[in-house]
Formats: C-alpha cells, structure tokens, sequence
C-alpha cells in the first residue's frame, strides 16, 4: 500500500484528555498469519466508532485484543491514559469497558433476569457472601429490572435465556454489558442474525444509550447504511491492517474504500 | 404483627410441607421400625438389640454417603468442576481421624480442628492447578493426585499408622458415641449434621458466590468477561466441598472404627458420581435421593443375589442413564414443570 488516507478532520486538534481509547503498532499474529497488523487508532470519548472491512479483515480479533481476551504479539493498548494490554480478562469491566460478542455469549439455562443479575453484581462488593441470600442484594435486582425494561425484554425476564428467539437473546446480551454501566462498549455486529425489521429498533437502542449516558460505542458492523448514518468515525480494516479512517462522508469517498470493500457498489445517500 | 407472623409461619409450613415430612419420618424412623418388630420404644432408647438398631446403622451409612455425595455435588453439579480425586476428600478426613485418635489418642474437638487444616491445605493443592486446567484436564490431574494420596496410604512404610493395605484398625471410639452402644444417639447426630450441611449447601448455591459457581459451570468464559475472577469461586466451592467431604469421613471413622484403602481409590469417586447420576447432577436433593437409593440397591442386591449383584447394578445404573438422564431428581423437576407448562397452555385454550 503506498499511501494511507488518514483523516485530517475527525481528529482535528483533539486533546489527550479526549481520547478515550488508543492502540499503538497493535499486531497479533496466529503463526504465519498476521491477524492484526500494526494498527494505531485513536477514539474520541462519546463518540460512535465503527470498525468495518471485510470478513478476515481482523475486527473480531482487534475487539479481542481492546478487551483483553487475547494479548497481543506486540503493541500496547491504552485506555484513558493506562496501559491495560496485559490486563486479564477479568479487569476489562473493572476499567469500564464491556464486551459483546458476534456469536451470542449468554448464560443459556439461566433467566433472562438472572443473567443480567450476575453482570449487576460482578462490579459490587457481596460477591463472597455466600451465607447470604442473593435476593437480599435489592440493589442488583433494581438495577437489573431497570436495564431489563431499557433493553425491552420486560416481558421475557424469567424465561430460560436459551428458548429467547435470537433478536431477543442479542438484546440480552447487550442489556449484561450494560448492567454494570461500563464507560466504553465494545459490540460486535449487535445486529448480526437478526431479522431485518428488528434492526433498526436496536440501532436506536444503541444510538440512545450512546447519546444519553455519555458512552463511548465501538461497533463492527456490516450494515452499510447503518454505519454510515450513525458513527461519528469510521476505520476501515483489510487484510488486518487500516486501509483509511475517517469520518463517514470521507470513507464513502474513498476510491480505495469503495474497491477493498464496498466494491465500489455502495453509493453514499446524501 | 402476630398475624403476619402467623401467616408467614403458616407459608413456611406450606412451603416446605414435604420436607418437613420427611424430617419427621426420619426422627420416628427408629421407633417405627422398632414397634413393627415388637420392641418397644423404650428398648430402641437404651439401645438394646434388632431391627431396629440395624436399621439405624444403615441409615448412619446412607447419611454419610449422602454427604458425601453432597460434596460433590458442589464441586461437579454447581461448579461444573469435574473432579476424579473426590475420594481423597473423603479419605484424608477418614484417616486423618483414625490417626489422630488411635497414633496420638487426640479428643474429638482437636482432631476435628486437624480436619479442617487438613481439608483447607488439600483444597488449595487442588486449587493450584485450577488455573491451568479445565474440564477434562482438571479430571485427569485430580485423579493422579488422589492416586498419589491412594499409593501413599497403602506403602508399608506408613504401615503403622496406616495399616497398608488392610485398612486402619482398632481405632478407639470415645464412650459417648460409640455406634455399638450408643447407635441412637450416633443416629440423631449424623442426621443433625446431614441436615445442617443440607441447608448450608442451598443457602450457598442461592448465595451471590453461589449463583457464581452455577454461572462458571454455565459459561466460564462469560462469568469472566462479567468481571469476575472465576479462580476464587472455584477456590471457595473446592474448600467447603473438601471441609464436608471430610467430615463425612470422620463420621466414616467414628462408625465404622475401620477405614478401608479402597476409600482413597477412584472406585469410591465413581460412586459419589454415581450417587448424583441417579439422584440428579446439580440438584442438592438429588445427592440425599441418589445416597438412599444406591446404599439400599447395594444392600439388597448384595443381600438376596449374592455374588452377582455388582453386574445387576451395573445394568441398574446404565438403565438409569438411558431412560432418567436427569436423574430421579433432575427429571422429576424437569417433567412437573412441563406438566404444569403443558397444564397452561390447554387451559389458555379454553380462556
């Protein structure tokens, strides 16, 4: 690749204290293949970063690397001005960053409830009591009817998570990120599976909690006109490195985009 | 205020009706069976000779084996643990019993007091590896930790204290609990501390730390992504499982005064799975039915067949996995919840 588009306007002047992610030269290589190859990207605090590019492109992987399930080969990881590349996996919420996955990761014979429970009370302080009753802690059972109704599965929370449709149990899995209230979520195709109609009440879900709590969203998404109505920033991966990043009117401009991988079908509706 | 409480009583008794029950029946239990034999309940009192007293002392078995199989129950049906050295957790507290009474003639509370040391240090070298291995791993290191412990126990260098091969023998029981003269009162105690164990254990696994472990065995990869250190739950389900594994063994010690080395060995970690196999894996109650219904098999199997009771068993408990895989418990749970689903949803048609 000989020249690397990056964008002048998102970052523009932008301070250090608002950066609320980094990664600099983050490479992870799986033998011969390099999954992840030198990627230094910066995020802007509240705003929605969506990570696209095509399959094998190395976003799963990258969000892999962000929330600490796998370390690095080389590189560093900085999260509001911390080094957390060699954290366990355990801390990431600690820090404040959740984690969904593409393929649904729940607790499935549990409740619907139960499983946001348990994300409630990881961040709180009664995990050892164990000589006490877990529905004795009303402060995890309020915060979860509430991320319940947020998440609109109010009528679902004592089913078996397993027997939820799929648009249900990807809800799910987006109200256990939220219950401990994490600054950053990291979601990985929230949408992936899901029926078309159910999409865009999801993508509002998200966009809301983005805008009202103050949240920092990264997202990899492969619907087109999703991501381009909603991020603030977008960086394109190919090959497990960064092809280009901007804002989104810069990206569908992009001529070597739009070869990569929109294959220069994708028109931009503006 | 009295009338709430009343009512809450009331509830109580509702609620735990067939528990209760069950309660009762087993503290008449020796009566009964005394009167049905024509002994008095005066003569079951002072511990006097027949069915009855035999009775107990299967009972006193079945409580213990119950325990037992609670134990691991935690560790495999909770936790999702799959440990092959569950024996050791027994036999450490057997023998540990044995010696300390008969080598160093110590008093109950101190042996005890032992027991818990030992059970501690036991659970945390399980607990070493815990971090390294999972699932079949975890099985395979356990069981050549126990059988490590099963080697030791059996070398004639620790002979003397051991007894090797042949079981440790001769263990003196103090006066006030002997099982042969004092059966009654042994009875009332192993019950008392089955029940108090029992309740400890469901108080645990509706604990936060409880519904931990049952998230770990659900999806250990999640609990951690929740923010939670799964080592440490493990840790603590492995030494509440290993200080109950070793009681059962100094009750093991204190009634039977022999301790066998096939107690160390895997034979007897298969039968704690088998316990849970037939009462239902995870259920608590299950262990309490799987012990009742293994110990009676064993002994009536033994009883009236003879030689070839271990293949009828065996046949026993591949019928039992082929046509109740949940167990009596798991399944019964499982049935009376699509039963009442079932119930619903024809009188929703009717609505």
């Amino acid at each position: 690749m000989v020249h690397r588009p990056r964008s002048t306007v998102y970052l523009e002047g932008i301070m250090d204290n608002e950066i609320i992610f980094e990664t600099k030269n983050l490479t992870k290589q799986f033998g011969a293949l390099v999954a992840v190859d030198d990627v230094s990207i910066k995020v802007r605090k509240n705003s929605l970063h969506a990570i696209i590019g095509p399959n094998g492109a190395g976003k799963t992987t990258f969000f892999n690397l962000l929330s600490g399930n796998i370390e690095p080969t080389s590189g560093s990881v900085i999260f509001k001005g911390r080094d957390i590349t060699h954290q366990p996996v355990h801390r990431t919420i600690h820090y404040g960053i959740g984690r969904s996955f593409q393929i649904t990761n729940i607790f499935p014979n549990l409740t619907v409830f139960e499983n946001i429970r348990l994300a409630a009370q990881a961040l709180g302080r009664d995990n050892f009591k164990f000589w006490q009753a877990a529905s004795q802690f009303k402060q995890y059972e309020a915060r979860t009817l509430e991320v319940i109704e947020k998440v609109g599965l109010k009528d679902r929370a004592q089913t078996l998570a397993r027997t939820l449709p799929h648009g249900d149990q990807r809800k799910l899995e987006l109200g256990i990120i939220l219950a401990p209230d994490p600054e950053v979520l990291l979601l990985d195709e929230p949408t992936a599976g899901m029926a078309a109609e159910q999409v865009p009440e999801l993508i509002a879900l998200i966009q809301d909690i983005q805008k009202a709590g103050d949240k920092t969203v990264m997202l990899v998404e492969h619907n087109m006109n999703v991501v381009m109505s909603v991020s603030d920033a977008i960086t394109v991966m190919h090959m497990g490195k960064v092809l280009a990043e901007g804002t989104p009117s810069e990206i569908a401009a992009n001529k070597e985009v739009q070869t990569a991988y929109l294959g220069g079908l994708y028109e931009l509706n503006v | 205020m009295t009338q709430t409480s009343i009512s809450t009583r009331t509830a109580f008794f509702a609620k735990h009706r067939a528990s209760l029950g069950v309660l009762l029946l087993l503290i008449l239990m020796p009566f009964i069976v005394g009167l049905f034999n024509g002994a008095s309940p005066a003569t079951v009192f002072v511990n006097g000779n027949g069915q009855s007293k035999f009775i107990q002392g299967l009972a006193i078995e079945i409580f213990i084996l119950a325990l037992y199989a609670l134990s691991f129950d935690l560790i495999f049906g909770i936790t999702g643990m799959l440990s092959f050295g569950h024996s050791m957790f027994f036999s450490v507290g057997a023998y540990l019993t044995g010696i300390a009474i008969k080598s160093f003639g110590l008093s109950l509370p101190a042996t005890l007091g032992w027991l818990v040391i030992a059970a501690i240090i036991q659970a945390l070298l399980f607990g070493m590896v815990l971090p390294r291995v999972k699932g079949i791993t975890f099985a395979l290191v356990t069981l050549g930790i126990a059988s490590v412990f099963h080697i030791v126990v059996m070398s004639s260098e620790l002979g003397p204290y051991t007894g090797s091969d042949v079981g440790l023998q001769g263990v003196i029981v103090p006066d006030f609990i002997s099982p042969a003269n004092e059966r009654l009162r042994f009875y009332f105690i192993a019950l008392t501390v089955l029940i108090l164990v029992y309740l400890l254990y469901q108080r645990f696994v509706n604990s936060p730390t409880g519904r931990v472990c049952i998230a770990i065995r659900e999806n250990e990869g999640r609990a951690q992504m929740l923010g939670y250190n799964t080592f440490y739950f493990k840790l603590a389900a492995l030494t509440i499982s290993s200080l109950t594994a070793a009681l059962a063994g100094f009750l093991h010690t204190l009634y039977q005064p022999i301790v066998s080395p096939n107690t160390a060995g895997l034979g007897f970690t298969v039968t704690a799975l088998l316990i849970l196999l037939i009462g239902g894996v995870g259920t608590l109650n299950g262990a309490l039915v799987g012990a009742v219904v293994f110990r009676l098999l064993d002994y009536g199997l033994r009883r009236y067949i003879g030689e070839s009771a271990s293949f009828i068993s065996g046949a026993v408990y591949v019928l039992f996995v082929l046509f109740i895989p949940y167990g009596i418990v798991g399944t019964w749970r499982l049935k009376s919840f699509q039963i009442k689903q079932g119930w619903e949803r024809l009188l929703g048609l009717f609505r």
